[in-house]
């Protein structure tokens, strides 16, 4: 409780007598805390080093290529292509599911743990706990995606190989410069990932309910990937979260286009303000006493 | 909980208009166009073709060297060059002293273009080669140009390239089925390209002319040219030869045995 002016409605003065509140560094120093307490982080973590090991150790060793996905074909005797086709598959579900799973869960889990009231009248504001949770939520996305990427191209590069990889437009790409590509590639991962993150995060908020908070936004990415697929209603692709995940594509051609990607920062950046935003409204105006 | 699926009914509403007016305003334009994949589709090819010519150990191709152009076509006729599918065929030709193109100029490539721009290619093996090829150390490797994936530039340069080149006329008969009047019919079918293909058709049988028959076909369609003079009795197989106005035919005429 903070003692407030009657006739400005500010706090006063006065109010450091009963205790400052914490701050933002408090918030997301708990919620720090509280995620790195959970088995799930951990295991999430841990997967997304040893199972692209496990990927890439089973397609090296696959007598065919898998042709179906792009790079496929030069996987199993290309490192670099390897670690591109792994990109390109986890894009389709993994990494909106490696953020969900902490994202989705961040504030449903208050709800069914029925412990709202106790962190928000003992230690601190609505919304100061909201930005803690989203900021840890999206530095949890950032982290697992380095890890997840930094596993991924390690394996491909140490057990397949760095050969020269050819590019989307045929072209022969060096192993240095091939190198920077596919970690850019994979760093172009980042901004949807958080768009992502944000759409677990109003799920979470919004349905307060943990299997909602995880399965909707993993549901809704395969949706958007299958509408943008789709011919004939291509013109909602921009639009689409799941587009910027494909516009990597055009530094592995030559020459290159980064068009896609510019269009992908506005469309993650868009999809993240306005899940952040109705996430934020949603939970300042919910009534919690029911606890 | 019965909130939360009301409110989500009321998202996917608005989702829905939202996408509907989008949809109404833009008329669903797609990124996968003709002008691009004839601009890409070369561009990768050249590059991969001469990585092909290195394998096998054929000098001076580089990719400049093959000066390869591409015409695209979606469905044939019928169907609008545009939009993604596993029904767009480009011709291709070009340059290479080593291996000569065809009388028509071009092979026929297969592409699967997907709506994000990027696309699986088949070339012809007649011109490209098998899965595999051996190298100049005798080893067994994948064929570059056999089949490959490639992504062009959904925002890239989409002026007409206005690279032509004709169909191609092939007989699809293999057997002649003379009906009750013992009289013939000849189907042909006309390949990808420009314009479709024109021209007549004369049959002769044992000395009699069976008739001088015209056909317009749209391309990557089939029709059959019927002819109103009945084969004479005792004639044991029929000839056909073929003059192309559009579109390239066969250069010698085709004989056709009566059955029976």
């Amino acid at each position: 409780m903070t003692a407030t002016d009657v006739l400005t409605g500010r706090p006063t003065q006065a109010a450091p007598v009963l205790g400052s509140r914490p701050g933002l560094g408090a918030a997301l120093r708990w919620e720090t805390r509280k995620l790195r307490a959970q088995l799930r982080t951990k295991a999430l973590l841990i997967g997304a080093v040893l199972v692209p090991i496990a990927v890439v150790v089973i397609v090296h060793s696959q007598p065919r290529p898998p042709k179906d996905t792009l790079f496929g074909r030069f996987a199993t005797d290309n490192g670099f292509a390897m670690a591109l086709l792994v990109l390109g598959f986890a894009a389709q579900w993994v990494l909106p599911l490696l953020t969900s799973i902490v994202a989705g869960d961040i504030f449903a889990s208050e709800d069914q743990h029925g412990t709202w009231k106790t962190v928000l009248t003992r230690s601190t504001s609505r919304s100061t706990l909201f930005w803690g949770k989203s900021l840890v939520s999206i530095g949890f996305a950032l982290l697992a995606l380095l890890v997840l990427a930094a596993a991924t191209i390690a394996a491909s590069v140490l057990i397949v190989g760095h050969q020269p990889l050819t590019g989307l437009s045929g072209q022969t790409i060096q192993p240095q410069s091939a190198v920077t590509l596919v970690v850019a590639s994979w760093a172009c991962m980042a901004l949807p990932m958080i768009g992502f993150t944000c759409l677990a995060i109003l799920f979470s908020v919004w349905s307060r309910n943990v299997a909602v908070g995880i399965a909707a936004p993993v549901v809704i990415g395969l949706v958007m990937q299958l509408v943008g697929a789709l011919g004939g209603i291509e013109s909602l692709r921009p639009y689409l979260l799941t587009t910027p995940f494909e516009a990597w594509h055009g530094l592995l051609a030559e020459p290159r286009f980064t068009g896609p990607l510019l269009d992908g920062v506005i469309t993650s950046a868009g999809w993240s303000v306005v899940c952040l935003v109705a996430a934020y409204l949603v939970l300042r105006r919910r009534d919690i006493t029911g606890g | 909980m019965r909130r939360f699926i009301i409110s989500v009914i009321a998202a996917l509403a608005v989702v829905l208009a939202v996408s509907g007016a989008v949809l109404a305003g833009t008329g669903g334009g797609s990124s996968v166009t003709e002008a691009r994949l004839e601009r890409a589709l070369p561009t990768e090819f050249a590059n991969l073709y001469s990585q092909q010519a290195k394998l096998l150990g054929h000098r001076g191709v580089t990719p400049a060297s093959l000066h390869a152009k591409a015409m695209c076509d979606k469905g044939g006729a019928v169907e609008d060059n545009v939009g993604p599918g596993s029904n767009w065929n480009c011709l291709v030709s070009w340059t290479d002293p080593n291996n000569p193109m065809p009388p028509e100029g071009y092979g026929k490539f297969e592409l699967d273009v997907h709506s994000n721009g990027c696309f699986t290619a088949g070339g012809p093996s007649k011109l490209v080669g098998f899965q595999t090829i051996t190298d100049t150390r005798g080893r067994e490797v994948a064929n570059p140009v056999y089949e490959f994936d490639g992504c062009f530039d959904p925002n890239g340069d989409n002026t007409p390239t206005g690279v032509r080149f004709p169909s191609v006329l092939n007989v699809t008969t293999t057997a002649l089925r003379p009906d009750a009047d013992n009289r013939v019919g000849l189907q042909l079918s006309c390949g990808t390209g420009a314009t479709g293909c024109q021209g007549t058709v004369t049959a002769t049988a044992g000395g009699t002319t069976l008739g001088r028959q015209p056909f317009d076909l749209q391309e990557e369609l089939t029709g059959t040219v019927s002819f109103p003079t009945p084969v004479p009795a005792g004639a044991t197989e029929v000839t056909f030869t073929i003059r192309t106005d559009t579109g390239v035919g066969p250069t010698s005429p085709s004989t056709l045995s009566m059955p029976g």
